[in-house]
């Protein structure tokens, strides 16, 4: 179907409010977070309801035409990007909650909602959204339950997909199921939330999200290390979780994100040291206490320590966080492009790994800031080159197929937390061989027998 | 005539989204394209000849240039610039408004300048130290005269020279960058020292040519004064006083603590929700995009009402302009009034 049929069509199913086609709008949204990625759409639809979303994707089954789900268009791993031209389903539209159950602890929500500001609304009856992407002011509940989103919490409460008790979801082809619900325990039939959950929108489209929540804990305290590189830092993370702390966090920073990050938020933090660990756990007063400073005092005794500081209050703690979080696009602040990985391994293999991948950058003449999750294994090794020099492009190619290679080698993955997409896609099937990746193409045409939904990514 | 973006700015933005909570139009719309990233995404395409550069039109006027997305950007984009680029290409013949030609003819000539000022009851021209001159502001000096006049009672020691053009921060706001540039440069040289100002978006774009060395907001200058203010009553009670921050004094000079530091000496200070969110008068964009700039506001004038406060102080004369015709649309009794003058209440 020609793209000026298609948005008369969309237009006279939907009306001309929920449909755009201009082509600033088209340009708009020709992209996401992930950089080297973009492709135009042939239409912007942005429907308010389910039965608008249903409407629309059995529109796009009955013409197969590919349609892409998108929420902030925040992903990392070009999940979102109309490579295939098609529909773009903006989902911001939809973007209430519906209910938050006090006594149940769960909340119900439309996809559109940030992470954020569930979070901050909930609050107010003294419970939590516990996953914590670093997007999380700005990514959707949809994206963060379409890709599993992780977080600075991973360790101690797991991911998105554990907080995810009921889907009502569109399929490919139009027709609406529910799947869970609002309880712990429910085990009718498979379990088609957790197979939903980092489908990263090729089996279905959310509509309504049920989430569990967690009581806010009572405090939480945070401190950082300075150690004399990465791996030291890994080092002292494994003592401190073979001591039995398992703490809320244990992120870390190489020198280079931690040059960035001060640029930017200007925290007073060691920029000399080689590496920062910020470590920290929540719950009661007293035995945050004595897990922070049993951190603290295995930190100091770790080989190749700097020094330790404790955060003097809520907001230092938080200011931490925060600067944490923004490590990826500080980094933008070194060069003119920058190639963010998301290798897991397990954890004891962690400072054998970020050597190798500090050897990688040395051999290939590339700048590489490590930031990540170090409780989690889960490494952020982020290539900062010039766009525009040809010698930097081909190194940081060949430096990335050697990095995805990396976590195979120590029995990790080739993405923690950022998903899969179209970015990649062409590493899946060293990860999961070849049987799991037929299989995972079998299920998506259950769910999605014509083959439109997002396309190109997961299932294909 | 500007046709390409600076390619080191556009390159700094990795379009990671962290922008979109900031920023107001998004807020409105929930549209890609009505956002910084969206809009700089649009920017690429015209850099790459995608897109023909007059399509930006549209989201060139959209935007307030509020510059609420630069202090939350981690990657340091200087959206700022970027917007006044978008503008410089797309803002030229018949595509600048009428309105914006009308005000640059008023600031650029000696006739408008002198039309500004004409029984305006502003600050009496006199010479005090050669090291600090106060600005008058082109519109201020017309609408807000008792302003420069508090500031020129507060402080003996200012300069007020009648010799002074505009500091080009609405050419370089609405498509007439370089222009703007040089108009900054001219009042450096005639004014000597550091330079005084009541308006957060002038004092901006000066600092940004001159050198913020050069130039005080008066917030900036006043809290180095240390001098205990005393409270102000009303109605044998201190008076309940919130602020609306300067969009560009805030995002662009990073000056907020300074005017809340003051106004807790002079009353109960009251932080009104959002008050570093753009008022919507964003410069010319109350006149151009009168719809908009109403939408932008709305939410702020009923938490205004909601709080019953005596005065709303503000730091910048087109903030003014824009509360005091709203609220006063909506019959809210609280006054606005610009920080120096409630400083200089405060003095009697």
């Amino acid at each position: 179907m020609s793209a000026s049929d298609l948005v008369a069509k969309l237009t006279a199913l939907l009306g001309s409010d929920v449909v755009r086609s201009d082509a600033v709008s088209l340009q708009a949204y020709s992209r996401d977070a992930t950089p080297m990625f973009e492709g135009l759409p042939e239409v912007i639809v942005a429907p308010r309801n389910t039965l608008g979303v249903s409407k629309i994707v059995k529109f796009a089954h009955d013409t197969k035409t590919p349609i892409i789900a998108r929420g902030a268009g925040s992903n990392l791993c070009a999940a979102t990007v109309p490579l295939n031209g098609g529909i773009v389903m903006s989902m911001t539209n939809m973007n209430k909650v519906l209910e938050v159950s006090k006594s149940e602890m769960i909340a119900i929500v439309q996809p559109g909602v940030t992470n954020l500001d569930l979070d901050q609304l909930v609050e107010k009856e003294g419970l939590r959204f516990v996953p914590d992407p670093g997007s999380r002011n700005v990514s959707t509940i949809g994206g963060n339950v379409a890709t599993s989103a992780g977080g600075l919490r991973g360790l101690k409460y797991g991911t998105t997909r554990n907080y995810i008790l009921g889907l009502e979801a569109v399929l490919g082809t139009g027709e609406i199921i529910r799947t869970g619900g609002r309880l712990v325990k429910d085990v009718a039939g498979y379990d088609v939330t957790r197979l939903l959950v980092g489908s990263e929108g090729t089996l279905a489209v959310f509509t309504e999200i049920t989430v569990a929540l967690a009581p806010r804990p009572e405090a939480s305290k945070y401190g950082v290390a300075y150690f004399e590189d990465l791996a030291a830092a890994a080092e002292a993370v494994e003592k401190i979780i073979t001591s039995g702390i398992l703490p809320a966090t244990l992120e870390f920073l190489d020198n280079t994100c931690l040059v960035a990050v001060e640029d930017f938020a200007h925290l007073g933090l060691d920029t000399k040291a080689g590496a920062l660990l910020l470590f920290g756990d929540d719950g009661d007063l007293v035995s945050i206490e004595q897990s922070v400073s049993k951190m603290a005092e295995i930190a100091k005794a770790s080989q190749g320590c700097r020094g330790v500081t404790l955060a003097a209050d809520v907001a230092a703690a938080e200011a931490l966080l925060y600067a944490r979080r923004c490590s990826l696009p500080a980094l933008a602040r070194l060069s003119s492009l920058s190639i963010l990985e998301d290798i897991a391994v397990p954890r004891k293999s962690m400072a054998e790994v970020v050597n190798r991948i500090e050897a990688i950058g040395k051999k290939h003449g590339l700048r590489i800031g490590t930031f990540g999750h170090a409780g989690d294994g889960n490494l952020h090794p982020t290539i900062v080159l010039d766009k525009d020099d040809p010698r930097e492009v081909a190194a940081a190619e060949a430096a990335l197929a050697e990095i995805f290679a990396l976590p195979l080698e120590f029995g990790g993955t080739i993405t923690g937390e950022h998903g899969v997409g179209s970015a990649k896609l062409p590493y899946l099937e060293a990860k999961i061989g070849s049987v799991n990746m037929q299989l995972q193409r079998s299920i998506k045409k259950v769910f999605d027998p014509a083959g439109i939904l997002n396309p190109g990514r997961i299932g294909s | 005539m500007r046709e390409k973006f600076s390619q080191d700015k556009l390159d700094r933005c990795i379009s990671c989204g962290y922008c979109l909570p900031a920023c107001p139009t998004y807020k409105l719309t929930g549209n890609e394209e009505s956002s910084p990233r969206g809009r700089i995404t649009l920017m690429r395409a015209v850099q790459n000849d995608k897109l023909p550069a007059l399509d930006l039109l549209q989201e060139s006027s959209f935007c307030l240039g509020c510059r609420a997305c630069e202090p939350v950007c981690p990657a340091g984009v200087e959206y700022g610039v970027l917007l006044e680029e978008m503008r410089e290409i797309t803002w030229q013949g018949k595509n600048r408004p009428l309105i914006i030609r009308g005000l640059f003819f008023i600031v650029e000539t000696k006739i408008g300048m002198w039309a500004l000022g004409l029984l305006s009851p502003f600050a009496k021209r006199r010479e005090a130290s050669k090291d600090l001159h106060l600005m008058y502001g082109c519109f201020e000096r017309r609408l807000f005269p008792s302003v420069s006049r508090a500031v020129a009672k507060l402080a003996p020691e200012v300069s007020c020279s009648s010799d002074q053009g505009c500091c080009g921060a609405l050419h370089a706001h609405n498509g007439e960058l370089e222009k703007g540039k040089e108009m900054a440069k001219a009042l450096g040289e005639k004014l000597s020292g550091t330079i005084l100002t009541t308006a957060g978006g002038c004092a901006a774009h000066l600092a940004s040519v001159i050198g913020s060395e050069r130039v005080q907001e008066f917030s900036q200058w006043w809290v180095k004064r240390d001098i205990e203010l005393k409270p102000i009553k009303n109605a044998g009670r201190k008076i309940r006083v919130g602020l609306q921050d300067s969009c560009h004094l805030r995002n662009g000079m990073g000056v907020f603590a300074q005017p809340r530091n003051i106004l807790a000496q002079l009353g109960d200070y009251v932080e009104i929700p959002g008050a570093a969110d753009c008022c919507g008068a964003a410069g010319s964009y109350a006149l151009l995009q009168k719809k908009n700039s109403r939408k932008v506001v709305s939410q702020k004038i009923a938490d205004i009402e909601a709080l019953d406060l005596d005065y709303i102080a503000t730091v910048n004369p087109g903030c003014t302009r824009q509360l005091v015709t709203e609220l006063r649309r909506a019959r809210v009794k609280t006054k606005v009034i610009h920080l120096a003058e409630l400083v200089a209440i405060s003095q009697n």
